[in-house]
C-alpha cells in the first residue's frame, strides 16, 4: 500500500475532527496508507512566524516537514493553510542553498536536520493525481447523481502555482475538484464566484464584517445561479467559514437559505457507505437531511 | 514624459527595507493593476491592498502608513503573484511590510492569541472541547500532534526562544513561567 504522512494541522484535528476521521477510514479504501507524524505543530499559520521573520517560519515548517522525512514517506495535508505554509516554505529552501544552511543552524537546535527528501501534497492532490478518478469511482456504494454540487477549492491550493508540484492547468478556472465530484456522480454547474475567496482566516480576524460580507457574495452567487444541494471543498478553513459563517449570516437575517457544507472526503466517505456518526458529525449548517439522502437504498450502486 | 528613476527615489533607505525583509520585486512593479484586479482585500474594501500599498512604499511612505492593520487581513491567497507580469511577487511585499509593522509592535491585536498559543501548544488555533467533538467521533482524545508531546513543544520552544519574534518581548510572560517550572 502506499504512504502518506498525515500532516493534521490545527483546525481539523481540534476544530473538524469528523474530517480527519474521514481521511482515516476512506484513504485505506483506495490503498493509501495514512502515517502519522508524531510531534507536528501548527505549519506555522501566516499571522504568527511568517509575519514576523522568515527563517523562523522556515524552520517551524521544515521541522515538520523532516518529521516525513525521517518516516520516508511524503506529506499530504487536508488543511489550504498548511498546505500553502509548507509548499513554499519547501520551495524556498530547496531553490535557495544559503537559506537552507540557515535554517538548518536554526533547526539544529532542535536536533534536526532538514533534507529535502519529502514531497509536499494536498489531500485533493494525492486524490486526483495519484489515486485518480476512477479508483474512487469504484469505490462508491452510493451515487450523487442528480444531486448538484457548488465546488469551493479554497485559495491556496491553487495559488501560486510555481511552487506545487501539481497544478491545475488554469488555477483561475480550477477543474480537479469538480471531476473529483463527478467521480461520485455528482453535477458540478459552474458559478461567476466560483474561484473567490471565502472571507475566513486573515481577513476574518482582522475585521469579520467585511469578511462576512465576502462570504455573503459567494454564498449569494452559488445560491442564485445554481441553487445547489450542497456546498463541497477541500479546504477545512473554507469548510468552517461556510458552515459556520453561514449560520451567523442566517442569525442576522442576512440570507434566508440554508446549504450543506461537506469536506471532500466527508463526502466521499458517505458514498463509500461509512458511518456519519464518525464521518459527518459536527456541523453549524444542519446537513441530517442530505446525508439520508445520500445513504438512501435508491442511490445503492450494484 | 517624466520618467521616475525608483531607485533614487529611496532616499529613506524604504525599498532597501522592504526588499531586505522578502518584498525582492518592490521595483519591478510599474502599477499595472493585475493584482488589485483579483485581490480580495482590496474587493472587500480595505484600505491598504497590494497595489496600493506598493506604491505608497515605492513613493517612500512608511510612517504614514505603518499603524494601518488592513494588511494584516491579507490571506496570502498569492492570486497577485500569480497573475503579476512582472514578477513582483505582491504578496510577499505586503508580507515584507508586516514583518516591519511587526518590529514596531505595530501588530493586529487579532494576532497575539494565536502567537501565544502556538508557543504554549505548538498550535496557533487550540479549541478547549476537542477532546469532547474527538471522542463523539471515535477518536482518540488527543492527537498524533505536538499537543500530547511535551518533546515536540520543547523543541518548537527552542526555535522561538531565539528568533526575533522572542526578541520582541511577545513571548515574555511564557518564557519566565517555563523558566519558574
Amino acid at each position: 500500500m502506499e504512504q502518506f504522512g498525515m500532516y493534521l494541522g490545527c483546525n481539523i484535528p481540534f476544530n473538524a475532527p469528523d474530517i480527519e476521521q474521514s481521511f482515516r477510514q476512506t484513504f485505506p479504501n483506495l490503498g493509501v496508507e495514512v502515517v502519522d507524524l508524531q510531534g507536528a505543530t501548527c505549519c506555522p499559520a501566516w499571522g504568527t512566524a511568517p509575519s514576523f521573520d522568515i527563517n523562523t517560519w522556515l524552520a517551524i515548517s521544515s521541522r515538520n516537514i523532516t518529521l516525513a522525512e525521517s518516516e520516508q514517506v511524503d506529506i499530504m495535508t487536508g488543511c489550504n493553510s498548511c498546505f500553502g505554509i509548507l509548499a513554499e516554505a519547501k520551495h524556498m529552501l530547496d531553490h535557495d542553498p544559503g537559506r537552507k544552511a540557515q535554517v538548518n543552524r536554526l533547526l539544529s537546535k532542535a536536533d534536526r536536520k532538514y533534507s529535502g527528501s519529502s514531497e509536499v501534497y494536498h489531500v485533493a492532490h494525492v486524490l486526483h493525481n495519484k489515486i485518480g478518478v476512477e479508483k474512487i469511482n469504484a469505490s462508491a456504494k452510493y451515487t450523487l447523481r442528480q444531486l448538484k454540487v457548488a465546488v469551493q477549492p479554497g485559495c491556496h491550493l491553487l495559488w501560486p502555482s510555481a511552487v506545487m508540484k501539481v497544478k491545475e492547468k488554469n488555477p483561475f478556472f480550477p477543474t480537479m475538484l469538480k471531476e473529483l465530484c463527478h467521480a461520485l456522480g455528482a453535477e458540478t454547474p459552474h458559478y461567476s464566484r466560483l474561484e473567490s475567496c471565502c472571507g475566513m482566516g486573515a481577513m476574518r480576524s482582522t475585521n469579520q464584517e467585511r469578511a462576512l460580507d465576502t462570504l455573503k457574495d459567494k454564498l449569494k452567487s452559488m445560491k442564485e445561479e445554481i441553487d445547489p444541494d450542497m456546498i463541497v471543498t477541500t479546504c477545512s478553513s473554507c469548510y468552517l467559514q461556510f458552515d459556520n459563517a453561514q449560520k451567523l449570516l442566517r442569525d442576522k437575517g442576512e440570507i434566508d437559505f440554508a446549504i450543506p457544507v461537506f469536506y471532500y472526503t466527508q463526502l466521499l466517505a458517505l458514498c463509500q457507505g461509512l458511518d456519519p456518526a464518525q464521518v459527518a458529525a459536527i456541523s453549524e449548517t444542519p446537513r441530517d437531511e442530505i446525508i439520508v439522502r445520500i445513504q438512501s437504498k435508491q442511490r445503492l450502486l450494484n | 514624459m517624466q520618467t521616475v528613476n525608483l531607485t533614487q527615489m529611496d532616499k529613506e533607505g524604504i525599498a532597501e527595507k522592504v526588499i531586505a525583509m522578502g518584498g525582492e520585486g518592490l521595483l519591478n512593479c510599474v502599477q499595472c493593476g493585475a493584482c488589485a484586479s483579483v485581490c480580495p482585500v482590496a474587493r472587500a474594501g480595505f484600505s491598504l491592498y497590494c497595489k496600493n500599498l506598493i506604491k505608497k512604499l515605492q513613493s517612500g511612505y512608511m510612517e504614514e502608513i505603518l499603524e494601518d492593520s488592513s494588511t494584516w487581513a491579507c490571506q496570502a491567497c498569492n492570486r497577485c503573484t500569480e497573475i503579476c507580469p512582472r514578477d513582483v511577487k505582491p504578496s510577499e511585499v505586503v508580507f515584507a511590510f508586516r514583518r516591519i509593522q511587526a518590529e514596531e509592535l505595530a501588530i493586529s491585536t487579532s494576532a497575539f492569541t494565536p502567537l501565544m498559543s502556538l508557543y504554549e501548544t505548538g498550535h496557533a488555533v487550540y479549541n478547549k472541547r476537542s477532546k469532547e467533538l474527538r471522542k463523539k467521533v471515535g477518536l482518540p482524545e488527543t492527537p498524533p500532534t505536538s499537543i500530547g508531546d511535551p518533546k515536540a513543544v520543547a523543541e518548537l520552544q527552542k526555535i522561538l526562544d531565539d528568533s526575533p519574534m522572542a526578541e520582541l518581548g511577545i513571548f515574555l510572560n511564557l518564557m519566565s513561567r517555563k523558566q519558574e517550572k
